[in-house]
């Protein structure tokens, strides 16, 4: 029944009218993977996760898990479990009978089935609250009773809907550790969905970033970081997200409020670029672009500068020790590597 | 006194009005159907009288038998109500989550269905029924019941099928269940507190019924509210037994309600408590 988990999406289309959700998405997921679909709301990540779990039909394309086309395989029948941001528990049974209804559903022997709810339960640690009903759970409590209804039954694929959006701040950190650690643990693919970037950062081995209905970038977190692929991606992702200032190239500089950045390319010739700088990539140092400091939230281990660049807003994150005070005038550059540069038409990176 | 006591009693004056005025004809029924003939017409009205129980046992066992009246109207109202439920819960389901070609118009022919006065429409149904030799007969009755009880119905269940969400569906599917294991293990259980309270009222209508089954009826097919009838006639209206009968006649509707007051409440209830897992 379990199967290995690997996942295609080819040139999956959806139309809600004239509206199209989704332009053609494309990409895979390998077995074991834990990946994330990332993007900001109305986005296109949940649809793609609905349309692999087969609760609602691509309007083109084809869809593959472990090669094998399910494009118009029923939803019972993909063999996947899913965890609803709602959770979904069935009001009406308790915690115990709610774990053990896929396994029902799959007409395993109530021998096999109680010691499989058990076994699920436990790994979520809600075996002490088998005989309550979802209604008497705490929030975090009832996540874990749809997580242990997820894993009891060793599907192939493991969908998860923003499954942490309802829990308060804390547990949510709490509950995405211990996510991890599952996933490991079960070694099954997981298909995690979230608009919350540092979620998937910390999460997914790898991750799609969904924009207006597609996808703009597939790649780990680290690399999504490091090389964001458009202006959309640079200003989603990170907190507080990349700088992105309107400049203009010239021969392997930018020039931003006067002041002339080097950067890693070396093409001849001018145009206008928009500068993408990561707040943690902008360094205080003589020389460099003056700056007023307009304003400073501290965070304790680090602090965000908002800076005033001759009219630029440019926010900067400093290490503790080093926070100058407002109002004062600093002198910010940046290393080469750490200037990104894009395209103010395509929006696209150069 | 302070102003919140008035208000207290005040307001529990005019609760004691509003008591009074629906309690009056059933204590009033119950009343005369312990009184003798005599007694009942008695003026000024006697509060205090020997209760006898003779009105009960001549309209139960005496010549003119209510029994099989009675009986009658228990088949009626529980057919009525089988066959509505049977109809109605797949039907609700379908309207609230079906998405099919002419779901608008189906819906709104239910509610105008309801529209219609039943005086306008019981010519054409006698003539229907005079037709096709089913007057007089439980499934000629049956039939014309289902017509507004099933409307009524879907109409009532629709909203509760409504308040469940989606994903709880989608969940089930995922999980391996059928479209009609869904809809039994999941939905159902779900808004019985929806059928309890449809199924009270759809049996109301159809034991209360008096026009169409005064009508449709005969003399194989008599349910009680029209053998009421038998007790008033153009010399006299025997009143103990009219009285009695009214009151044997409510006891069902008694009992139904006092079972089905835990479901009904219930019913209402359902998604005030938080979480729940239905948001």
């Amino acid at each position: 029944m379990s199967g290995q988990g690997q996942v295609s999406f080819r040139n999956i289309v959806k139309m809600h009218g004239e509206f199209a959700a989704l332009k053609g998405v494309n990409f895979d997921i390998k077995p074991g993977e834990f990946f994330a679909l990332l993007g900001p709301s109305g986005s296109g990540k949940s649809t793609t996760l609905r349309i692999l779990a087969g609760l609602d039909a691509p309007t083109a394309g084809r869809v593959l898990i472990d090669d094998k086309d399910v494009t118009s395989t029923d939803a019972r029948d993909r063999d996947i479990a899913m965890v609803f941001q709602s959770y979904a528990l069935y009001p009406h049974m308790t915690v115990a009978e709610n774990i053990a209804f896929p396994l029902e559903m799959a007409k395993l022997p109530k021998s096999e089935i109680a010691p499989a709810v058990k076994d699920a339960a436990r790994k979520v640690k809600i075996d002490h609250l088998l005989d309550r009903k979802p209604g008497q759970l705490s929030g975090g409590q009832q996540q874990r009773c749809a997580l242990a209804r997820a894993i009891v039954r060793k599907a192939r694929l493991f969908l998860l809907d923003e499954p942490l959006s309802n829990l308060d701040a804390k547990l949510r950190l709490e509950t995405r550790a211990e996510l991890k650690k599952l996933q490991r643990s079960l070694g099954v693919t997981a298909v995690y969905v979230t608009h919350d970037q540092e979620e998937a950062m910390t999460l997914a081995d790898r991750m799609a970033v969904f924009m207006s209905g597609e996808i703009q970038q597939v790649g780990t977190p680290a690399e999504v970081f490091a090389r964001p692929n458009s202006i959309d991606i640079a200003g989603f992702i990170g907190n507080p997200p990349m700088n992105l200032v309107p400049a203009r190239y010239a021969d392997g500089d930018v020039i931003i409020a006067g002041h002339r950045l080097k950067t890693t390319i070396t093409t001849a010739g001018e145009r206008d670029v928009v500068v993408g700088l990561r707040p943690g990539a902008l360094r205080m140092s003589e020389g460099g672009l003056g700056a007023r400091v307009d304003l400073i939230e501290d965070l304790g281990d680090t602090a965000v500068l908002d800076l005033d660049c001759a009219g630029t807003m440019i926010r900067m994150r400093v290490a503790d020790g080093n926070i100058p005070g407002e109002g004062d005038t600093i002198s910010i550059t940046a290393r080469p590597q750490d200037v990104h540069l894009f395209d103010p038409a395509t929006r696209m990176r150069l | 006194m302070t102003a919140k006591r008035l208000r207290v009693i005040a307001l529990l004056a005019i609760s004691m009005v509003f008591l009074l005025a629906w309690a009056f004809p059933i204590i009033w029924s119950v009343l005369n159907s312990l009184k003798t003939d005599s007694d009942v017409l008695a003026y000024p009205p006697k509060l205090v009288f020997a209760p006898t129980w003779e009105a009960y046992r001549d309209v139960l066992f005496g010549s003119g038998s209510i029994l099989p009246n009675l009986l009658s109207s228990v088949i009626i109202s529980v057919g009525t109500t089988i066959v509505t439920m049977l109809m109605a819960v797949p039907a609700a389901y379908a309207l609230a989550r079906l998405r099919f070609r002419g779901k608008k118009f189906a819906g709104f022919y239910v509610l105008a269905t309801q529209m219609l006065p039943p005086v306008g429409i019981i010519i054409p149904y006698f003539l229907v029924l005079r037709n096709i030799g089913w007057i007089d007969t439980y499934q000629g009755i049956i039939l014309i019941y289902l017509s507004f009880s099933l409307p009524f119905a879907i109409w009532l269940l629709v909203s509760y099928f409504e308040d469940i969400p989606f994903e709880m569906e989608e969940a089930a599917y995922l999980d391996g269940a059928s479209r009609l294991k869904t809809l039994w293990r999941i939905i159902i259980p779900q808004v019985r507190g929806g059928i309890a309270v449809t199924v009270v009222f759809v049996f109301l209508n159809a034991w209360n019924e008096f026009l169409f089954a005064v009508v449709l009826s005969g003399n194989t097919v008599r349910p009680v509210t029209v053998a009421m009838f038998n007790f008033v006639s153009v010399e006299q209206t025997l009143w103990a037994k009219l009285a009695a009968v009214s009151v044997l006649a409510m006891l069902p509707v008694v009992v139904l309600g006092v079972v089905a007051q835990k479901h009904i409440v219930k019913g209402l209830t359902v998604g005030a408590v938080k979480g729940g897992g239905r948001r």
